[in-house]
């Protein structure tokens, strides 16, 4: 999923407006009109985006804004809180529960990946202990039956169908019943594909409905929908009680702003996302996080916590601040060990990044990495203030090193080594000047905007050469979501 | 919403825009963002200066002006006529070769028995070859299409797991035996990112060398369809291990009856292709398949 161009157009917009130096009417103005333009191509319906464009300009009133206030951090967070509101109805969908019996009926327009995606649903349950089943309600679409008995085969998990009986409400019908006498607890029923202008499919779809009462229908949509939308979202809304959403083929290109107008079409909130052909590429979707993703600002899940659950939330704001200025001081540099050395052995949080695993971490020399950095703490803790703030590599000069060895009781070497080190990391540092910087206390900050092409300056060539090159990369933060921060973590990490 | 403007001579920028945005928008709204904006610019330039007829608006100077350039777009730079192509891969005792290719689910395997059907109209007999080795139900869902059709159609299938770029290349072999006219071939849905799944793609054309590399894609396809299409071709190219590898010849749109007026999808493909559109599809049977009305699209994008 792409969507860091969309990503990046809100930030450069948002970019822009920082760069003006009054915030009037006309400065936000153009930066609305550039997200518009970014959220429009991401598909996200027109009327949809127009009505954002304008709640945003509701609460962000300029005026009242006293000076000193930080107009754009409110911009953007307004921007963000809206989106939000987009994809977020605000009630849940209807939560199954394990050990009681519930019915789910997917529907959507052809080819969405209903079929494929029921599988997934199935298979993601019983992975948890359900005892799901699917049954075939798809008379019409030739080899739909076979599609559907291949993958529950696959995934071992019972299904119902048939060749012969062209009613789906029947064979609907016959398959609860049969499931709910096998005490299946989650009975899912694959329905056709069918779009609005015809008018007997929608019937169909209703009949099935009402014969075999769901407790949810979901709604399946293809990521690349273009504007058509919400005019077929709604249309399914109307005609069954949509009750969720499932955007698939989210490993495409599209961005998947067609699934904000289908939330806002059905009212209905986005529950999983499909990201692959296989039945494990089936993710849980969260709205906050995707969000995020939209607008360029990173995914963090599992690495993330790990650095939230050690580095004090207070510290960072400042630090990131400096470090987007390009000022990298060696009292940060101290800084950024100090926090390393809290996250615990380097090894574990690198393996929390798929394709950071044994070879590029060697085992053994987490210890030897640790032992450095805590050498070089020392080292630094015979600095001045002055030195420690000071961004001019220029000002350590011989007899400051000769002071600062004889103070941490380390060779003269070691501190020139120190100082390489603290070069180099200041040298990617000051690639990053520019980074924007998010709301208080996020740690995302770092990785905000920084794409593969970021990392690829960033990064020690073998190792990326290891990741695979430009392309490993861009596959491998794919993977990731968009976990960019082990920047950081590089920082000092591995010296 | 366009006003005219009495008594002035020449037009200029600023008169220009009014007119041009609201035609921008109303493109942006049926899917044609990608080049929405680019039409506009180049009618502005076009017309700038201009001198307007006396008593016309400059709202239908603008509108005529655009629909100059929406049907100049989608007219094919290069046209295609399979009839003729297929007699001629005939007279040399060849089987006159397609390869549908494209995004899941976009039509492929239902268009291709569509365009299987169409040729049967045309007493051109076909083979239908199963190259969908990897999704679930494709070659039943082929064989389903071969009898519902009621006309023997061969299919030639090897199952699945098996290398698509071989079960093209024998099925190829016994039409070629057997004397068939034209080969169909189906191919599994992928990404255009997805390089693994591009580059066995590219393979299975390198090898067969067909008469025509048809990209399948789909009306309802929102910004993601110029992306696709140019991917599709980049990919090829890249990724081929052929000096002149093969790019996408013609294009066949589907599901051109879930869109409404949001045709946009259609001129946003060919105008970065240049390859013309054959077919499009309009709905689930097999006399579903039409050909491209440039007329009725422009006045669509224009209402
Ligand atoms: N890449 C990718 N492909 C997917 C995903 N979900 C489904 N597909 C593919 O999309 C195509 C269509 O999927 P189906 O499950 O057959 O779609 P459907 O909605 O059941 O189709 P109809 O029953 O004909 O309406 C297949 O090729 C699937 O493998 C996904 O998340 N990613
Ligand atoms: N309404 C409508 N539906 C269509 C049209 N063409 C295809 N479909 C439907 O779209 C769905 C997917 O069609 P397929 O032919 O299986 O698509 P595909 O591209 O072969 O899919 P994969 O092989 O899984 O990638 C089926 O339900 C078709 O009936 C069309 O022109 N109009
Ligand atoms: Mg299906
Ligand atoms: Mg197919």
């Amino acid at each position: 999923m792409v969507l860091a161009q969309l990503g990046g157009s809100i930030s450069r917009a948002l970019q822009q407006m920082s760069n003006a130096t009054i915030i009037d009417e006309k400065v936000l103005n153009e930066c609305l009109n550039e997200i518009t333009r970014a959220l429009l191509q991401a598909d996200v319906q027109f009327k949809l985006v127009r009505d954002m464009q304008t709640n945003i300009k509701k609460i962000v009133n300029l005026d009242d804004l006293a000076a000193g206030h930080n107009k754009r951090k409110i911009i953007q967070q307004a921007i963000f809180n809206e989106l939000c509101k987009m994809l977020d109805p605000g009630k849940p969908s209807f939560i199954p529960k394990k050990g009681k019996t519930s019915v789910v009926m997917f529907v959507g327009l052809q080819g969405s990946g209903k079929t494929t995606t029921c599988t997934k649903y199935a298979y993601y349950h019983q992975k948890k202990g359900w005892k799901p089943a699917l049954v075939c309600a798809d008379t019409f679409r030739a080899g739909a039956f076979d599609q559907l008995k291949q993958n529950a085969t696959k995934a071992k998990i019972p299904f119902y169908g048939s060749y012969m009986e062209s009613d789906p409400v029947k064979i609907a019908v016959e398959g609860v019943e049969r499931f709910k006498k096998e005490n299946c607890d989650l009975i899912i029923v694959d329905t056709s594909g069918r779009h609005k202008q015809e008018v007997a499919l929608f019937e169909e779809m209703r009949q099935v409905s009402e014969a075999t009462k769901p407790d949810l229908v979901l709604f399946v949509m293809d990521s690349s929908i273009g504007q058509a939308a919400f005019d077929q979202a709604q249309a399914f809304k109307q005609s069954v009680a949509v009750g969720a959403v499932i955007v698939t083929k989210m490993d495409g290109h599209a961005k998947g702003g067609g699934a904000l107008s289908a939330v806002a079409a059905t009212k209905s909130p986005v529950i999983f996302i499909g990201t692959g052909e296989h039945m494990d590429e089936f993710e849980v979707f969260d709205v906050k996080p995707f969000v995020s993703r939209l607008l360029g600002m990173g995914d963090w899940s599992g690495f993330m916590d790990k650095i939230h659950e050690v580095v004090p939330m207070d510290q960072q704001p400042e630090l990131l601040q400096k470090l987007s200025e390009g000022n990298f001081t060696l009292r940060i540099m101290y800084e950024q060990f100090q926090n390393i050395l809290k996250m615990g052995p380097i090894g574990q949080v690198f393996s929390m990044l798929p394709g950071f695993s044994a070879e590029l971490m060697p085992k053994g020399r987490e210890k030897e990495s640790q032992a450095k950095i805590k050498r070089y703490m020392t080292m630094m803790d015979s600095m001045t203030n002055e030195e420690l703030d000071s961004s001019n590599p220029k000002l350590m000069n011989e007899s400051r090193i000769m002071r600062i060895a004889r103070g941490s009781g380390r060779h003269l070497r070691e501190v020139m080594e120190m100082l390489e080190e603290y070069k180099r990391l200041a040298k990617i540092w000051s690639k990053m000047k520019g980074l924007k910087i998010p709301k208080k206390g996020d740690m995302s900050a770092l990785s905000r905007n920084m794409n593969a092409q970021h990392m690829s300056k960033v990064l020690p060539p073998q190792m990326l050469k290891q990741i695979g090159g430009m392309g490993g990369l861009q596959s491998l933060m794919k993977q990731m979501g968009s976990t960019k921060d082990m920047m950081g973590m590089f920082g000092g990490g591995d010296k | 919403m366009f006003q005219s403007i009495a008594g002035k001579a020449n037009l200029e920028k600023a008169d220009l825009e009014p007119s041009l945005k609201a035609l921008e928008d109303r493109q942006m709204t049926k899917n044609a963002e990608e080049i929405a904006e680019k039409l506009c610019e180049s009618v502005a330039e076009s017309l700038e200066g201009k001198k307007l007829a006396s008593f016309t608006s400059i709202s239908s100077t603008v509108q005529a002006a655009i629909e100059e350039a929406l049907v100049l777009i989608l007219t094919p730079r290069r046209s295609i006529d399979i009839l003729r192509d297929v007699h001629a891969a005939k007279e040399q005792r060849k089987p006159y070769v397609v390869v549908f290719v494209g995004v899941n689910g976009v039509g492929k395997s239902t268009n291709l028995a569509k365009v299987a059907y169409w040729f049967l109209q045309h007493e051109v007999n076909v083979v239908v070859a199963a190259c969908d080795t990897f999704r679930s139900g494709a070659v039943e869902q082929l064989r389903t299409h071969a009898r519902r059709l009621q006309v023997s159609i061969p299919i030639f299938e090897k199952g699945y797991e098996k290398d698509p770029a071989i079960v093209a290349k024998e099925a190829i072999q016994e039409a070629t035996r057997n004397g068939s006219d034209v080969v169909l071939a189906d191919t599994a849905g992928r990404m255009q990112d997805n390089e693994p799944l591009m580059r066995a793609l590219s393979k299975l054309i390198y090898l067969n060398n067909p008469d025509l590399v048809l990209f399948v894609g789909e009306a309802l396809v929102g910004n993601d369809a110029v992306d696709q299409l140019s991917k599709f071709n980049q990919k090829l190219a890249e990724l081929s291990t052929s000096p002149n590898p093969r790019l996408v010849d013609g294009i066949l749109l589907t599901k051109f009856d879930t869109i409404d007026d949001k045709v946009g999808a259609a001129l946003s493909m060919v105008y970065i292709s240049g390859a013309p559109v054959i077919f499009v599809g309009c709905g689930q049977s097999f006399t579903d398949l039409k050909k491209l009305s440039v007329k009725s699209i422009v006045k669509t994008l224009l209402k």
